[in-house]
C-alpha cells in the first residue's frame, strides 16, 4: 500500500527544506522513496497549495500521572468549562474542551486535532511511574513518553553524600530509566523537594541541603554526568530551584553553568526569568537569561508561556508549591510528600491580564521567545498546563509569528506591567520554518527521536497538512489532514480513525550488581518489594494497543 | 475444565484484601488449596484461602452455560435504558472494562464504598490538603495522631509494617503513637503509645478545638466532650515539636453526618503545623478496589468517582474480591458478576463467577496512597474469567 502526498510545500529543517514542493510516499507507517514505476499508488492526495510540516512533538506536557489525576479530582467545577460554548479567553482551538484538566481521551484527540502526534510527561515519579505508564496507555492517538525525576530521593542523595563513585550513580540512572520505561531523567528543584521534608523552605543553588550535606549543584553536576556518559540523547532536563520567585534569574544563570559544558535542558524557563527591579519588585528578566541561553550553546531551554485564564498548576516542586498555595485560585492546594522518591504540588491558578505579575509573565515568555536566536534550542511549551492548557499552542504560535496582533494583546495588559516590558520593541516575527523547528525537528533531536520530526526518507509518517491562512492561530488550530505513522487519521480538524501510538523509551546497559544494593534498601527502608517496582514491556503492551519503541543513541 | 495443578509451590503474593497492599506475603500451593506461610494477616488468610466454590454462572439460581449467562445478561443490559454499574470490586483493568461498558450503555458508576469515599473527596475538593505517602512514614514520623480509628480493623499490618520498624531517619523506638476516638483496641499493644477516649460523636468538636489550639489559641473552657482540654494541649504541643507528624485517620470509621468537617479539621491542623513545622495527613482504608475505581475513572472521564443519586432501571453488582458485599434489594433486574463463594438471600437474575485479581487472574491495584500501583499474581488456577473477559463478550451481544 503507497500513499502519494502530491505537490505539497514542504517544511521540513532537518532537511533544509524552506517551503519546497515536493512529493512524498508512504509505504508501511513510513516515508520512503519514489517507487518504481511498475508499482501501484494506490491513494494520492493532491497538497497543491497546502503547507506539509511532520507531527508536532510537545517535548514538555503534562499528560499523565498522579499529579495530574490529582487536578482532575480536586477540581469537578473545571466540568462547567466542558459546556462553554465561547472559550473564557481566546486561546483555545475550536475543539477545545476549554479544559485544563482533560481526560486521557480528550488529551489524546486535542493533540491530534492540532496536528501534534506525540507528547512527553516530563515529571515521572520512578515509583509511580506504572500509574503515568497505565495513563499515557490509556491516551489515544499520539505517541509519548515520559522523563523519570531523580535528585531528591533518598537513594540517589546517599549515594552522593557517601561520595559513590560516579559509575554507581550510572547504574543507579541507567537502572532507573529501565525500570520505570523512561527516556530521558529530569530533575526538579534539585535537592529541594527532598529538603523540605526536613523543614527547609528554600534551597539555592549552593545550598546544602541540610540532611545530606551536598548542594543542588553537586546534585546536577553528577546527573548531568551520568545522563552524558550514559550516551542518553535526551539531555538532564532541569527545573531550576526557586521556581516562580522574584529574584530566581541569577539561580538559572548559574545552574547554567552547574554541568561544567555538558548539555542541559532548562525547562519553562518563563518562570525562572524573574528580577526584582521596580516598585513591586518583580520584574523582567528576559534579556539577561536569553543572552545567556545565547552565548551558552550546551543550554537549550522551552518557554513554559502562561496565557491568560483559568488553569491549575501542576508540580513535583512541593517545597515551592506550598509557597505558592496561598494564590491558588479556587482557593485550595494538594501538596505531598512521596515515597522517599519526591513529592508534588498541585494548585489551581487564574491568570489575569490586568494583574501585575501575571501579565508580566506573559510578556516575560514572549521577551524569552523573540531574543533567542536559535529556534533550535528554545522550545514551544506552556508547561500545559502550569502555563496554560496545551490548547492554546495555535494562540501562541500566532503571537509569535504576528507581530501586530502580539502588540494589541500587549495593549490591553495591566498599564504598569506594560511599563515594565519591552516586548513591543522587539519586533521580530518567527517564520513558519522556525515554527517546524521549534515544534518538530528540534523537538526530535533533543529527545533523540530519530525517524520523527523530519520529512526524510525512513520517518515515521507523521505528517500535519495545512492550509495556508494569514490567521495562524486559525490555520495551527485545524489541519486539513493528520497522518499518524502513514494513516489518515484527522480530517478537517476532525479524528475519522482511533490509534494508540507507541511509548518512547532509553535503556542504556548497566551493571546488574546495582540491584544488589537496590534490593538491601528496598528491604529496609521502601515499603514495596524491588521486582514490583520494575515496570515490564508487557505492561505497556499487553492489551494488545500499547507498543514499546526503545531508542538509543547514534552519532 | 482445567485440571487442577498438583504440585506444592511456594511464591510471594500481593494482598488486594486491603488498601495496604502488602507483597511480602509468602503462600503456598498444595493441589490449589493456598496457604499463607509468613507475613499474613486476618484479612489477608481469608483472601487468600478462601475455598473456590460456585464455578458455574447461574439463571434465577439455576446452575447454565455459561455463554446462556452471558446471553442473558446482554438481554437484560440491551433493554435498559440506565443500567446502574455498581459494587465495583475490582482492579484497574475490570474498572477500566466497566467504565467503557458504561459510556456505550448510557451506565451509572456507583462503588460499593460510595459514601466514606465521598467524606474524603468532599474535603479535597473543597480545600485540597498536605498529605504523605506509606514509606515517608516508615521513614520520618516521629509523632503518629490516629484520630477515630484503631487502624488496624481496616490495616492490619499498618504498625506491624511501618511504625514499629526502624526508619532511615528514626528508630521504632522513637515514635509516640496517640489515638483518639472510642473503641480503639491497639493502644495496649503498642509501646509508647496513649489513648485520648472520646465518643466518635464528640470528634467534630475534639478535632476542631485541637485545631484551635494547635493555632494558637486560648480556650476558656477546662474539659471538652468528658476530655481534659489540658491532654488536647499536650497532643498540639507534641504536634507542633514534632518533626514529621503524621495525623491518620480512616473516613469509613468516621461515620456520622458532615464527617467530612472532622476531616477538614484534621487536614486544617495539617496545613497550620506546615507553617513552621513539617506535618501530614494521612487517609488510610482503602478496600474492595476503591482507590483504583477512583483513580482510573478519573483519568477515564477528567472527574473523580463521585457518588450519584440518579435512578435506573437495571443493576449490574460487580464484587470481585470477596463474597461479603452485595447489592441493596430492589425491584429493578439484577446481575451479579461476583466472586464464586458468593452466597445470595434471594437470587439474582443471572450470576457470573468471576476470577478474583490477586487470586485467580493477575492485576493491578492502587494502595491505598494513592502514589504507588503494585502488580496483583496469579496464585490459584480455574478456569474462571476475567471481568474484562465478561464484559468484552457482553458487548459482542449488544
Amino acid at each position: 500500500m503507497i500513499t502519494l502526498l502530491k505537490n505539497g510545500k514542504i517544511y521540513d529543517p532537518a532537511h533544509n527544506l524552506d517551503g519546497v514542493v515536493q512529493d512524498i510516499y508512504i509505504r508501511d507507517g513510513r516515508i520512503v522513496n519514489k517507487p518504481n514505476q511498475t508499482e501501484k499508488i494506490n491513494q494520492v492526495y493532491d497538497l497543491t497549495g497546502k503547507i506539509v510540516l511532520a507531527g508536532a512533538i510537545d517535548m514538555h506536557s503534562h499528560i499523565g500521572g498522579g499529579k495530574v489525576n490529582i487536578a482532575r479530582m480536586m477540581l469537578p467545577e473545571f466540568q462547567e468549562t466542558k459546556t462553554y460554548s465561547e472559550p473564557e479567553a481566546h486561546i483555545c482551538t475550536p475543539n477545545c474542551s476549554h479544559n485544563a484538566t482533560p481526560s486521557t481521551t480528550d488529551t489524546g484527540f486535542r493533540y491530534i486535532e492540532m496536528g501534534y502526534t506525540a507528547a512527553f510527561e516530563p515529571a515521572m515519579m520512578p515509583i509511580n511511574a506504572r500509574q503515568t505508564h497505565l495513563e499515557m496507555g490509556d491516551t489515544p492517538m499520539i505517541d509519548k513518553g515520559g522523563y523519570a525525576m531523580l535528585g531528591n530521593d533518598d537513594y540517589f542523595l546517599r549515594l552522593l553524600s557517601s561520595k559513590a563513585d560516579q559509575k554507581i550513580i550510572n547504574d543507579y540512572v541507567a537502572w532507573i530509566l529501565a525500570a520505570t520505561q523512561a527516556i530521558g531523567i529530569k530533575v526538579v528543584n534539585p535537592g529541594g523537594i527532598n529538603a523540605f521534608k526536613f523543614n527547609q523552605r528554600r534551597l539555592n543553588l549552593d545550598e546544602n541541603n541540610i540532611h545530606y550535606q551536598v548542594t543542588p549543584r553537586e546534585i546536577l553536576k553528577s546527573l548531568s554526568r551520568a545522563v552524558n556518559e550514559l550516551g542518553i540523547a535526551k539531555p538532564l532536563h532541569v527545573h531550576c530551584n526557586n521556581l516562580g520567585a522574584a529574584g530566581n534569574f541569577q539561580t538559572t544563570l548559574d545552574t547554567m553553568q552547574a554541568s561544567d559544558g555538558m548539555p542541559m535542558h532548562l525547562t519553562h524557563i518563563q518562570f525562572h526569568s524573574y528580577s526584582t527591579e521596580g516598585d513591586k519588585k518583580f520584574s523582567s528578566a528576559a534579556a539577561q537569561i536569553a543572552e545567556a541561553l545565547n552565548n551558552n550553546k550546551h543550554i537549550t531551554a522551552d518557554v513554559g508561556q502562561i496565557l491568560f485564564g483559568q488553569t491549575v498548576t501542576v508540580s513535583g516542586d512541593s517545597m515551592m508549591q506550598h509557597l505558592n498555595a496561598k494564590h491558588a485560585n479556587p482557593k485550595k492546594s494538594v501538596i505531598m510528600d512521596i515515597e522517599c522518591d519526591a513529592g508534588c504540588g498541585v494548585v489551581p491558578f487564574k491568570y489575569r491580564d490586568q494583574n501585575y505579575v501575571n501579565a508580566l509573565q506573559w510578556a516575560i515568555g514572549l521577551e524569552l521567545f523573540l531574543s533567542v536566536d536559535d529556534p533550535w534550542r528554545i522550545f514551544l511549551t506552556t508547561d500545559h498546563p502550569n502555563g496554560a492548557p496545551f490548547t492554546s499552542y495555535p494562540h501562541l504560535i500566532r503571537l509569535l509569528m504576528d507581530k501586530g496582533f502580539r502588540n494589541e494583546a500587549f495593549a490591553k495588559l495591566n498599564l504598569d506591567a506594560q511599563a515594565m516590558s519591552n516586548l513591543t520593541s522587539l519586533t521580530r516575527e518567527y517564520s513558519l520554518y522556525e515554527i517546524a523547528i521549534m515544534t518538530r525537528a528540534g523537538a526530535a533531536k533533543l529527545i533523540g527521536l530519530n525517524d520523527r520530526g523530519h520529512l526524510g526518507v525512513g520517518a515515521g509518517a507523521d505528517i500535519t497538512v495545512y492550509t495556508d491562512q494569514p490567521d495562524r492561530e486559525a490555520m495551527f488550530a485545524k489541519p486539513d489532514f493528520v497522518f499518524k505513522d502513514g494513516e489518515l487519521v484527522v480530517k478537517e480538524g476532525k479524528v475519522v480513525k482511533v490509534v494508540w501510538g507507541a511509548t518512547h523509551t532509553t535503556k542504556p546497559i548497566f551493571d546488574i550488581s546495582v540491584e544488589k544494593y537496590l534490593s538491601n534498601y528496598f528491604d529496609k527502608y521502601h515499603t514495596i518489594q524491588l521486582d514490583n517496582f520494575k515496570i515490564v514491556d508487557d505492561e505497556i503492551t499487553g492489551d494488545g494497543r500499547g507498543k514499546v519503541i526503545t531508542h538509543t543513541k547514534t552519532s | 475444565m482445567n485440571q487442577p495443578k498438583t504440585n506444592v509451590t511456594s511464591n510471594s503474593a500481593t494482598c488486594p484484601a486491603c488498601g495496604l497492599l502488602c507483597d511480602d506475603i509468602l503462600i503456598d500451593n498444595n493441589n490449589n488449596k493456598i496457604k499463607v506461610l509468613k507475613n499474613g494477616c486476618a484479612k489477608s488468610v481469608t483472601f487468600f484461602e478462601q475455598n473456590l466454590n460456585g464455578l458455574t454462572p447461574k439463571i434465577a439460581g439455576k446452575s447454565v452455560t455459561l455463554q446462556e449467562a452471558i446471553s442473558k445478561t446482554a438481554q437484560i443490559l440491551s433493554k435498559a435504558k440506565k443500567p446502574l454499574f455498581a459494587g465495583l470490586g475490582t482492579d484497574i483493568q475490570g474498572f477500566r472494562a466497566i467504565y467503557n461498558h458504561a459510556q456505550k450503555t448510557n451506565g451509572i458508576l456507583q462503588h460499593m464504598n460510595a459514601q466514606s469515599m465521598a467524606r474524603n473527596m468532599r474535603v479535597l475538593q473543597s480545600a485540597g490538603w498536605q498529605t504523605t505517602t506509606l514509606a515517608e512514614v516508615k521513614n520520618r514520623a516521629d509523632v503518629i495522631v490516629c484520630i477515630g480509628t484503631d487502624i488496624v480493623l481496616h490495616n492490619p499490618r499498618f504498625f506491624e509494617r511501618f511504625i514499629q520498624q526502624d526508619g532511615m531517619f528514626i528508630d521504632a523506638k522513637q515514635r509516640e503513637i496517640i489515638f483518639i476516638g472510642e473503641n480503639i483496641k491497639k493502644s495496649d499493644a503498642l509501646e509508647n503509645s496513649s489513648l485520648l477516649p472520646c465518643r466518635a460523636a464528640d470528634l467534630p468538636e475534639i478535632t476542631l478545638t485541637l485545631r484551635a489550639l494547635v493555632a494558637g489559641k486560648e480556650l476558656k473552657a477546662k474539659n471538652l466532650a468528658g476530655m481534659n482540654i489540658g491532654d488536647l494541649q499536650t497532643v498540639a504541643d507534641k504536634l507542633k515539636q514534632a518533626k514529621y507528624a503524621v495525623l491518620a485517620w480512616v473516613a469509613k470509621d468516621l461515620d456520622f453526618t458532615h464527617a467530612e468537617l472532622t476531616i477538614q479539621n484534621i487536614t486544617e491542623t495539617v496545613m497550620l503545623l506546615n507553617q513552621t513545622t513539617r506535618a501530614a495527613g494521612l487517609p488510610l482504608g482503602g478496600s474492595d478496589g476503591d482507590t483504583s475505581a477512583n483513580n482510573a475513572n478519573t483519568w477515564l472521564s477528567g472527574w473523580a468517582l463521585n457518588s450519584v443519586e440518579e435512578s435506573y432501571d437495571a443493576i449490574v453488582w460487580v464484587n470481585s474480591f470477596s463474597p461479603e458485599r452485595l447489592p441493596k434489594n430492589s425491584d429493578n433486574p439484577l446481575i451479579v458478576l461476583g466472586n464464586s463463594n458468593v452466597k445470595f438471600k434471594t437470587e439474582p437474575d443471572v450470576f457470573i463467577p468471576i476470577a478474583t485479581p490477586g487470586l485467580d487472574c493477575s492485576g493491578m491495584l492502587f494502595r491505598v496512597d494513592s502514589s504507588v500501583i503494585l502488580p496483583l499474581k496469579k496464585v490459584r488456577e480455574n478456569n474462571l474469567s476475567t471481568l474484562s473477559g465478561i464484559v468484552s463478550a457482553i458487548e459482542k451481544l449488544i
